[in-house]
């Protein structure tokens, strides 16, 4: 079991604000495995909240457009393809129609949720009507995961601390078209203060809520880790919660669904935490899918130089670094980064051990390095490499800074 | 590109592993000097020097790491070298110890992480093969008049006398080799590598626990043991990190079966020797003890049939090593093991641990 000190105080009590909206948008086109197609042409003037991006397929994905203004063309922004908008600032938007919740069906809801474009606010971006897709199944746990095990992040935290009220309209109606009884959101130890607050608020909703705290460690939020905290279960990596008899959402994926049904938005912003160890001024700031980091950091007063830091967009152990500020907020990124650039010193491997000890999948890191390299598939496939969760805790401890995460990555993509 | 994880603990180099371990032997260290005074203090400083000069020439040379020197292992294998042998010991056999435990032990198998073996232990053996008339004379463990603090009774005020007489030869007491004076330091060191999280409990808990089980139930073996010896091997020898499994249960397999081996020496009649013996026999088996208590992943059955039959398997091999380590001391053959040893790490480095420098594990 892995402890990091979470570094949540910093931000976890301020409130959520808004930012002025940035002149350029860059959408990225990258859907759940397959890139997402363009439906509008260049040059053309867009409204906010239209279409401009899906994939089809097994995971089909859509995006909108999060602001009004001109289609400028495709670039590629550290190696992937974004969709350029030039933000008119008039916001002439589509109206919304939000989801009639008279006559609901469990396929009404999963389209309305592709329709609007709702993925895992949680960083895969699983697109979450897929999740629901659970027609036939007995569902008999819903668990809404408020735990952020990553350091510096508190945009959950914030949600849950604000928005209750949106949240367990939406997780109530939820429960009732799943025909779920035991629904259980799950927050780390150190907010344990929020426990009273939503456990209040539940009952004057008259809803049925459990509140389970769940210890601080690393990584804890993961869905199958989270899973066998609530309802023991071990669910081996691969196979399908709602088989068993789970479903798991993010807190983030959640307020997209409210917004989504009940107002009828598409999802075109989320919370952001502004954080990191060599940032100076933090925050919770509600942001548009597809705003340049470069803006929000100058928003928010921040100055950042990216040959002694690293920017990050995600969390410190499973975000992504940025090598250009264009780089945009996606639908999964719960915090933009600003890093103090970690000094490497790698070393032999001393077989201390600590990485089998952190690993939440039971896993052998140090043996995927060694098989790695001498490029034994089987070796790779033996040690289970395929259960790996790339939660980066194994590198997070290594002693010798094994470059552990580069040969588990590199050994993924000699698996598949 | 930078890869995931952003953030990495504080202190958490192999340097600072290793400065925690020197931290832990420092009230060794503290308790030698009370005995012996600059006798002492010269033997490690001959010892640790002999041992950063190897380190730096040999790594340098072999494997061309002119920095591996700074990370510290050097020191630490000469100070627990120095603490396996008498304060008696002429220091140029301790200086050759020191030396061909840094070449022989570490650098020879590719560096800091791949030795097979615990170095120091390496070097002592060394010392008792190429020096035997010195290592193995009745002489060396005769040094009364060295000694600058006697033992002495520190709980004169307890009534027992037996009590008080326990308690201070736990605290501190002149006999055998120089790591084995104080219990009390022995375990505060211990304590503080566990505090620090740079050994873990399972070894040394099941060490022990198996060595005190065997003693009480078959029993036989007397005083021919010393608790300070064994309680240094299983602290800092038993728990080197290159050299022990990296599995938990693997790590609680191996500290019984080292503690089964040592009492199966003792009953076998090896005088002095027995827990370094029964460390590097197991040190070899460690590799093959962590896969076989490899863990299962996340969610999947584990096929328990198997991983007995693996288990049973395993356990007969290091057996038949007990055995065979037992019958070269009765016909006094144990120091061929040393050569064969040399032979084998000469040629594996010459034909595959030398290509392999570059690789981390
Ligand atoms: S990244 Fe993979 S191997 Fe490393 S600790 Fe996480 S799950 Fe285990
Ligand atoms: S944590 Fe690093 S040094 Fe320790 S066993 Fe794992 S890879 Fe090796």
């Amino acid at each position: 079991m892995l402890l990091i000190s979470s570094l949540k105080k910093k931000t976890k009590l301020i409130a959520i604000a808004s930012l002025d909206s940035p002149k350029d948008f860059y959408i990225p086109l990258e859907g759940y495995r397959y890139s997402m197609g363009l439906v509008v042409e260049v040059g053309t003037h867009l409204k906010k909240y239209e279409l401009v991006a899906e994939s089809e397929g097994v995971f089909p994905c859509k995006i909108h457009a999060p602001v009004s203004g001109v289609v400028k063309g495709i670039v590629s922004i550290d190696g992937r393809s974004m969709l350029h908008i030039e933000n008119d600032f008039k916001e002439t938007a589509l109206p919304l129609s939000p989801l009639d919740l008279r006559e609901l069906s469990l396929s009404g809801l999963t389209d309305h949720l592709l329709d609007r474009g709702v993925q895992g606010a949680g960083g895969s971006q699983f697109p979450t009507h897929l999740k629901y897709q659970v027609e036939g199944k007995r569902i008999d746990t819903l668990i809404f995961n408020g735990v952020e095990c990553e350091p510096f992040l508190s945009a959950d935290f914030v949600l849950m601390k604000e928005r209750y009220l949106e949240l367990f309209r939406m997780a109530m109606l939820l429960a009732s078209v799943l025909m779920v009884n035991r629904v259980v959101f799950a927050i780390e130890k150190q907010h344990k203060e929020l426990r009273n607050v939503l456990l209040k608020c539940a009952s004057g909703l008259g809803m049925e809520l459990e509140v389970r705290l769940v210890p601080n460690s690393y990584p804890q939020g993961g869905e199958l880790q989270l899973i066998e905290s609530v309802t023991s279960m071990k669910i081996r990596k691969g196979f399908i919660p709602s088989d068993y008899g789970v479903l798991v959402t993010n807190i983030g994926t959640l307020w997209a669904m409210y917004n989504a049904v009940f107002e009828g938005k598409p999802y075109i912003e989320r919370v952001v935490t502004v954080s990191g160890n060599s940032c100076s001024n933090l925050g919770n700031f509600l942001v548009r899918i597809g705003t340049p980091v470069a803006h929000v950091l100058n928003q928010t007063k921040n100055s950042c130089d990216l040959s002694s830091q690293t920017v990050v967009i995600g969390g410190a152990m499973m975000g992504k670094a940025v090598d250009s500020l264009d780089s945009p907020i996606h639908k999964g990124a719960g915090g933009i980064l600003v890093l103090k650039k970690n000094r490497v010193l790698v070393n032999n491997c001393i077989k201390c051990g600590l990485c089998v000890d952190v690993c939440p999948q039971h896993l052998m890191p140090l043996e995927f390095v060694r098989h790695n390299i001498a490029n034994n598939i089987e070796g790779l496939d033996s040690f289970n490499l395929q259960d790996c969760i790339e939660c980066g805790a194994c590198a997070y401890v290594c002693p010798s800074d094994v470059p552990l995460m580069e040969n588990i990555f590199e050994g993924k993509s000699k698996l598949f | 590109m930078i890869l995931n994880p952003f953030i990495k603990p504080r202190f958490n180099g192999t340097q600072m592993v290793m400065i925690d371990v020197i931290i832990a032997l420092l009230p060794l260290v503290f308790v030698g000097w009370l005995a012996y005074g600059g006798v002492l203090i010269q033997l490690i400083g001959i010892a640790v020097l002999s041992a950063l000069l190897a380190d730096f020439l040999f790594s340098s040379l072999l494997l061309k790491r002119f920095t591996s020197v700074l990370d510290g292992s050097a020191i630490v294998t000469a100070l627990l070298l120095v603490f396996t042998v008498s304060p008696i010991t002429p220091w140029y056999v301790v200086a050759f110890g020191a030396f061909s435990a840094i070449l022989f032990g570490k650098v020879l198998w590719g560096g800091l992480g791949k030795n097979r073996f615990n170095p120091a232990l390496v070097g002592r053996e060394f010392m008792s093969v190429f020096f035997a008339s010195i290592m193995t004379s009745p002489n060396i463990w005769k040094f009364k008049d060295l000694i600058q603090t006697p033992n002495s009774n520190f709980f004169k005020g307890l009534e027992d006398g037996f009590l008080s007489d326990y308690f201070s030869s736990v605290l501190f007491q002149t006999k055998g080799a120089m790591g084995e004076y104080s219990i009390v330091c022995i375990a505060l060191g211990g304590l503080y590598l566990l505090l620090r999280n740079r050994i873990s409990w399972h070894i040394p808990f099941s060490l022990l626990a198996t060595f005190t089980l065997l003693n009480w139930l078959v029993g036989d073996i007397g005083l021919s043991y010393s608790m300070g010896g064994i309680l240094l091997g299983t602290i800092f020898m038993a728990t080197d990190m290159p050299s022990s499994p990296t599995t938990k249960n693997g790590k609680i397999y191996y500290g019984l079966m080292i503690g089964v081996a040592t009492f199966a020496f003792l009953k076998g009649g090896i005088r002095y020797e027995y827990m370094s013996y029964s460390i590097l026999l197991m040190n070899g088996f460690s590799d093959q003890v962590s896969l076989v208590f490899k863990p299962n992943a996340w969610g999947v059955v584990g096929d328990w049939k198997g991983r007995l039959e693996a288990v049973f398997m395993l356990s007969l091999k290091i057996g038949c090593a007990i055995l065979a380590v037992l019958s070269l001391y009765y016909y006094d053959l144990i120091h061929f093991l040393v050569f064969i040893y040399i032979v084998y790490v000469v040629l594996k480095f010459n034909y595959s641990f030398s290509n392999k420098v570059n690789n981390v594990v």
